[in-house]
């Protein structure tokens, strides 16, 4: 223990990193706007009742409300009709600073939408590349056939090419065939993962011939061998392929940005954040980072409950 | 069930020839053996029957129809593997289940919800389910069927890959070696169950082994395998008693068969420069080697063919094995005695040997058998 302290130094040092802007996203997202210009209030904030300026301006008494309200306030002039109506729509305005943060994330965009826009892209995406990725990485791995290497190469040589170099050609590909702004446009170009094919084949080296032999003496076909032998056994391995597949694609905000344009029915949850973002009338820190929370919420509750699977298949020791 | 036909089959993977021409008729019903030391090519052999391999050339028939390009899906033939091979994610039933399925049921049939509610996919389910128990009432598993092959012992996973191959009724079943990851004296009972179970569905077995014990033990004949080539195929009496070939008769029988060198001189059969025999054909070879099993050898104190010292003792309760270095020429050869004679045989002890000429097994320079000479030499009357 004593030798080891540094290790824990370092790693510690290494969890406040990647924990620091984490911390700053909850606390803000609890804070008032005020707290959060001013730096003040601990993690929490104080949790003031706060005043929300634009739900004032909103709601303005006019000529007409006064002359509603007149019956109510019996006996008072126009101005002190005018004044009580305002302390009524002030208190009315007035809430927690975390509840107004939480519910301007959800009113002010359709962040729930985008939210199952999200759930829906990235599930395609997963079951897609997996229809693509088993059967693909079986043949590499499992079946003798001429130019296997080359292909095998192939993949390889995939993996080193980076998004972004070819983005353009993908555009400009999607957008002649007038699939720019619907889902097939955030799906497509995601469906074959070389990635997902050379962890798979990696995983399938793994699993003795005789399995699919046998499988074969019992009368099934390739493809159903994939299926129903296959899949069954690289469980830990797929899920090892979606935690990377899902997450890449649940936080990925350049390629939604660049093909979804207008149509905000279409948004993702990370282009949800730009609604926030500062326009004349300065940021909305406050709902910003709520709704930074509320995006990363299920990847981080999925991981805590599946963290025992997750680790057995990024160390693909779940076989045997 | 039917007979099988194996013509001339070679196989090669790239340059290196693994069966250089094999052939080889089972009949219905018959339990053979393949056994060879590793690397024989007997367990591709198995695999080109079974249709996981394709042979480079020749030809596989089953029952009378050619199968040599027919998938292993398609050859209604029964494999045990040495690894087991179960579904580890299926439970013992399901295994046993699954070569039903695949060929009773339609892809329609298998899918998960859809499949249940197909018409005939009741009593489809029923049949399978009743052979299934059947199969495992005869292997005694039906308490095992819920579990999962993972939380099975050895011996349980090779009762379950049994089960798994017997459920259909195939032309033949193939074991590759199925008792090699037991335990010795769970292989000693599984052996005998084996050999029961063939006995019971008189179906064609076709059994890969490099243990003679266990090819000697269950099999209706023995195919010696070496070097890509059946050296000989016979019953395992005939094989242990009267070998074509030097290899098969060093291959079967533990311990070891011992070999000693012969030489002619004239018309004399020369062991060591002691005349055995004179009435050789001048026909026979120069250089020939004798194998005489370790029963041949007797302890004797008159007239010993050999003498030597006793190097190494093996007490086994029943009888007693002694490796004797020959004071003839250093070689070793290995004595089997009765407990009885064990007081002659302490260690560094000077002993005699005789031996029967007529129980002895020669051998060319090359390895093939002489029977002319065996001849020769046990009709003519002994002068020496």
């Amino acid at each position: 223990m004593t030798r080891d302290w540094w290790k824990h130094l370092v790693l510690i040092l290494g969890a406040i990193i990647v924990l620091a802007p984490f911390y700053m996203m909850v606390s803000y997202s609890f804070k008032s706007p005020g707290e959060i210009d001013r730096g003040e209030g601990g993690f929490f904030g104080r949790q003031e009742q706060m005043i929300d300026p634009r739900c004032i301006a909103l709601r303005q008494p006019g000529r007409a409300d006064i002359e509603a309200a007149r019956t109510r306030f019996l006996g008072q002039d126009d101005a002190s009709v005018q004044a009580s109506l305002l302390a009524e729509t002030e208190a009315a305005c007035s809430m927690r600073p975390v509840v107004f943060n939480y519910s301007k994330a959800f009113t002010e965009a359709p962040l729930v939408r985008y939210l199952l826009n999200g759930v829906a892209v990235t599930l395609s995406i997963f079951l897609i590349q997996s229809v693509v990725a088993l059967p693909a990485a079986y043949a590499l791995a499992k079946l003798n056939f001429w130019g296997r290497d080359a292909v095998f190469g192939l993949v390889l040589f995939c993996l080193l090419i980076p998004v972004h170099a070819i983005a353009l050609p993908l555009y400009i590909g999607l957008a002649k065939l007038g699939l720019t702004n619907t889902y097939a446009a955030l799906v497509v170009p995601w469906t074959i993962s070389v990635f997902g094919i050379f962890l798979m084949r990696q995983f399938f080296m793994t699993v003795p011939d005789d399995l699919i032999d046998a499988a074969r003496m019992d009368g099934m076909s390739e493809l159903t061998i994939v299926w129903r032998v296959m899949l069954p056994t690289a469980i830990p391995a797929l899920l090892a392929f979606a935690i990377f597949s899902v997450v890449a694609h649940w936080n990925d905000y350049f390629w939604p940005r660049i093909v979804v344009t207008g149509n905000r029915d279409l948004f993702t949850p990370p282009l949800g954040l730009r609604e926030f973002k500062g326009d004349g009338d300065g940021s909305f820190f406050g709902p910003m980072m709520a709704t930074a929370t509320v995006i990363v919420t299920p990847l981080i509750v999925a991981f805590l409950l599946a963290q025992r699977r997750f680790i057995e298949g990024i160390t693909l020791s779940g076989m045997k | 069930m039917s007979d099988l036909h194996i013509a001339s089959v070679t196989k090669h993977f790239g340059e290196t020839s693994v069966l250089k021409g094999v052939t080889l008729d089972v009949k219905d019903g018959e339990f053979i053996s393949l056994v060879g030391p590793s690397g024989c090519g007997k367990s591709t052999l198995l695999r080109i029957i079974a249709g996981l391999e394709t042979p480079t050339s020749g030809t596989i028939a089953i029952g009378g129809a050619e199968v040599t390009q027919l998938r292993a899906a398609d050859r209604n033939l029964s494999m045990v593997f040495q690894s087991y091979a179960l579904y580890p994610h299926l439970t013992v039933a399901e295994n046993i289940a699954v070569p039903l399925q695949m060929r009773q049921m339609t892809a329609l049939q298998r899918l998960p919800v859809l499949g249940g509610i197909l018409p005939g996919a009741r009593t489809h389910k029923d049949d399978i389910a009743q052979a299934v128990r059947h199969a495992a009432e005869m292997l005694e598993i039906a308490a095992l069927l819920d579990r999962k092959p993972g939380q099975l012992s050895g011996g349980q996973r090779q009762r379950v890959a049994l089960g798994r191959a017997l459920v259909r009724d195939p032309a033949a079943f193939l074991l590759d070696e199925p008792l090699s990851n037991l335990d010795a004296k769970l292989r000693v009972q599984t052996r005998a169950e084996i050999a029961e179970l063939h006995r019971r569905l008189k179906a064609t077995f076709i059994y890969v082994t490099h243990d003679q014990v266990e090819a000697m033990t269950m099999s209706d004949r023995i195919a010696v395998m070496m070097g890509g080539e059946i050296l000989q195929c016979a019953a395992p009496d005939v094989i242990y008693e009267d070998p074509d070939d030097i290899r098969v008769a060093e291959f079967i029988g533990s311990p070891k068969i011992n070999v000693l060198p012969l030489e002619r001189n004239g018309s004399a059969l020369m062991l060591f420069d002691q005349v055995l025999n004179s009435h050789l054909s001048t026909e026979s070879p120069k250089v020939m080697q004798m194998g005489l099993r370790p029963e041949a050898l007797q302890l004797t104190q008159s007239k010993p063919h050999l003498t030597g010292r006793v190097v190494h003792l093996e007490n086994l309760g029943s009888e007693v094995f002694a490796q004797v270095a020959l004071d003839s020429n250093g070689s070793r050869v290995t004595l089997r005695a009765m407990p009885a004679q064990r007081h002659r045989l302490g260690l560094g002890a000077q002993v005699g040997l005789s031996f029967d000429l007529s129980a002895a097994i020669i051998f060319d320079a090359g390895g093939a058998r002489l029977r002319h000479v065996e001849g020769a030499v046990t009709c003519a009357p002994e002068v020496a």
